[in-house]
């Protein structure tokens, strides 16, 4: 036991330093902007993940995160309050909405809660692109302000005007927010999810209030969805509405695509699905409008070799393993 | 006062009229049977009192509160647990996990605790842990407490149905065809243990069953549909002897008794 939880100190102490150590060891402003971007789709990959525990699969995540987004940037830009307040309220605002919404949503099933919050997301962008006078219309959001500084004893003044420095505050708050996922999945609310999506008839006979426990998973799972997107408001400093920018439908089909090739199963999926295709089709850069076929090709090998997606990887690999050793060690005993 | 009151229960599917001008009373501690011909609105009848079916007229009162329009979840809340038809049991979970989500209602998740477990939480789990064994023990189920649900047999299933219903402190048990498709010591395993809940806790039953024999043994009163009609009502021994009810239930089989 004692042994079990050393190992995990140290491992998290590893990748603690690993994180820390990246953007000094890569040493290229490029690729630690490209660290941001995973970091935030990380996050909203993990939420569309906490849909995906109660059978919902959504294809308007980047609906919310547009809530979190615009919501963030305008109550700084308008209301003139501070980023550390506003990111917090961007994505409370996006809870809410889920929630306002969640109850006529979450009576359909299948098929049509897809289509419903694909074309909830595709409202948004549309509000947003015809609302010159709040959200700059289709020129977009413009000048949005990097984080207030903080000052912190002993360390001194932090700006975020740098990409380094958004790079750690990134990674601060996404880590901190999967921990929260990490342990909601965890704890009593969790195991009534596991309760609900395993056979709903019986979560409701005993006595488990099934649709307060949907919206309330709705409303988590967007709240994070609009911290990802007030992240990525003040990290690019502009929001565009249009389809094909942050939050257009091929977005949406990516994030999926992420989670399904990274596994959606374990907690570590979406991770591991986000940082491989990204990091693969960063690399793919040029072969530019053929980068999407590339994404494509690994996802289909994925789904094909490894249902349970990369994050089963380990376990495939043993036993491909188990299997072209079995055949040898049965000789040896023959001989 | 009865324990339960079903007054003037009517459901209509389109034109077809599954039950009709129902009138029951269950008193506490009963044991009561609710028999009739397939399709005579007996499974339609416990959908309604459990919840997942709402009426097109009349009332379902329990202990003097009218629930008529209550979701199931309230109506668990208040005490009626519902043992299906067929094996409805959380099949990804282990068979002690499947009596901890019938503890759904006796537990609350603070805030905090999804942070940090902290000692009382810690010794709540445990609790829980002991009472669900306890239950598992008495429906004989807990050597195989870590066993995965779906991998048991189809009696040691139905025995866990049970198990996750009495988890909720029910005061009434809905048992859908408790022992349909089950071996002759199965039979009296699971019907002992209904008995020993009522004399040991007093929990009521209201049982639809086939097995007309087993009614006849189990039940203290029994009532007869036909049609989504009440035809009879009374002790077993009467009903049986009602000319109409074997004329309905047992149609021209009326040697076979």
């Amino acid at each position: 036991m004692s042994r079990k939880l050393l190992i995990n100190i140290l491992s998290i102490v590893f990748l603690a330093a690993v994180i820390i150590a990246l953007p000094i060891m890569l040493g290229s402003v490029y690729w630690t902007s490209v660290l941001v971007i995973i970091w935030i789709n990380i996050l909203l990959v993990s939420s569309l993940r906490t849909l995906k525990l109660l059978g919902h699969i959504s294809l308007g995540h980047v609906g919310f995160s547009l809530i979190g987004a615009y919501g963030s940037a305008l109550l700084v830009m308008k209301v003139g309050l501070s980023f550390w307040i506003s990111i917090f309220l961007g994505g409370l605002m996006a809870a809410v909405i889920a929630l306002a919404l969640a109850y006529p949503f979450l009576r359909v099933k299948g098929i049509y809660f897809v289509l419903l919050t694909l074309l909830t997301a595709e409202t948004f962008r549309l509000i947003a692109w015809h609302w010159p006078s709040l959200t700059g219309g289709f020129w977009g959001l413009l000048q949005i302000p990097s984080p207030n500084p903080i000052t912190v004893p002993v360390i001194g003044t932090i700006t975020f005007d740098s990409v380094n420095s958004y790079y750690y505050l990134t990674a601060v708050i996404v880590s901190l927010s999967l921990f929260v996922l990490y342990r909601l999945e965890r704890s009593r609310l969790g195991f009534k999810w596991r309760v609900i999506q395993d056979t709903e008839v019986l979560a409701q006979s005993v006595g488990i209030n099934v649709m307060w426990h949907k919206m309330l998973n709705f409303a988590i799972a967007s709240f994070f969805a609009g911290i990802a997107g007030a992240l990525f408001a003040h990290y690019q400093h502009a929001l565009s509405p249009d389809s094909t920018a942050r939050f257009g439908v091929l977005m949406s089909i990516y994030l999926l695509v992420y989670m399904v090739v990274g596994g959606e199963a374990r907690f570590a999926g979406p991770i591991i699905g986000t940082v491989v295709l990204t990091v693969v089709s960063e690399l793919a850069r040029g072969l530019g409008e053929y980068k999407p076929m590339m994404i494509g090709a690994i996802a289909i090998i994925t789904m094909l070799l490894m249902p349970e997606g990369l994050v089963g990887l380990p376990n495939r690999v043993k036993l491909w393993y188990r299997k072209l050793l079995k055949p040898k060690r049965e000789m040896q005993g023959s001989a | 006062m009865p324990l339960l009151e079903i007054r003037n229960l009517g459901k209509r599917f389109g034109g077809l009229a599954a039950v009709s001008e129902l009138d029951l009373d269950v008193g506490r501690g009963e044991i009561f049977g609710l028999i009739g011909p397939n399709g005579a609105g007996k499974t339609t009848v416990l959908n309604m009192v459990g919840g997942t079916l709402l009426p097109t007229s009349g009332k379902i009162i329990f202990r003097g509160e009218d629930i008529t329009k209550f979701p199931p979840y309230r109506r668990a809340q208040r005490g009626i647990a519902r043992v299906f038809q067929r094996d409805v049991l959380f099949r990804s979970l282990t068979v002690l996990e499947n009596v901890l989500a019938g503890f759904h209602l006796s537990s609350r998740t603070g805030f905090t605790e999804i942070f940090f477990k902290g000692p009382s939480t810690r010794r709540q789990e445990k609790a829980l842990r002991e009472k669900a064994m306890e239950i598992l023990q008495f429906v004989r189920l807990d050597r195989q407490a870590d066993e995965m649900a779906v991998n048991l047999p189809h009696g040691n299933q139905r025995a866990l149905c049970l198990a996750i219903a009495l988890a909720t402190q029910a005061q009434l048990l809905l048992l859908d065809e408790p022992i349909t498709g089950m071996g002759g010591e199965e039979i009296e395993a699971m019907m002992s243990m209904i008995r020993t809940l009522r004399e040991e806790r007093g929990i009521t039953s209201v049982v639809v069953e086939h097995n007309i024999r087993a009614v006849t043994g189990l039940c203290d009163r029994v009532a007869v549909l036909d049609y989504g009609r009440k035809i009879a009502e009374g002790s077993p021994k009467e009903v049986v002897e009602n000319p109409e009810v074997i004329e309905a239930y047992l149609g021209v089989e009326e040697d076979a008794i």
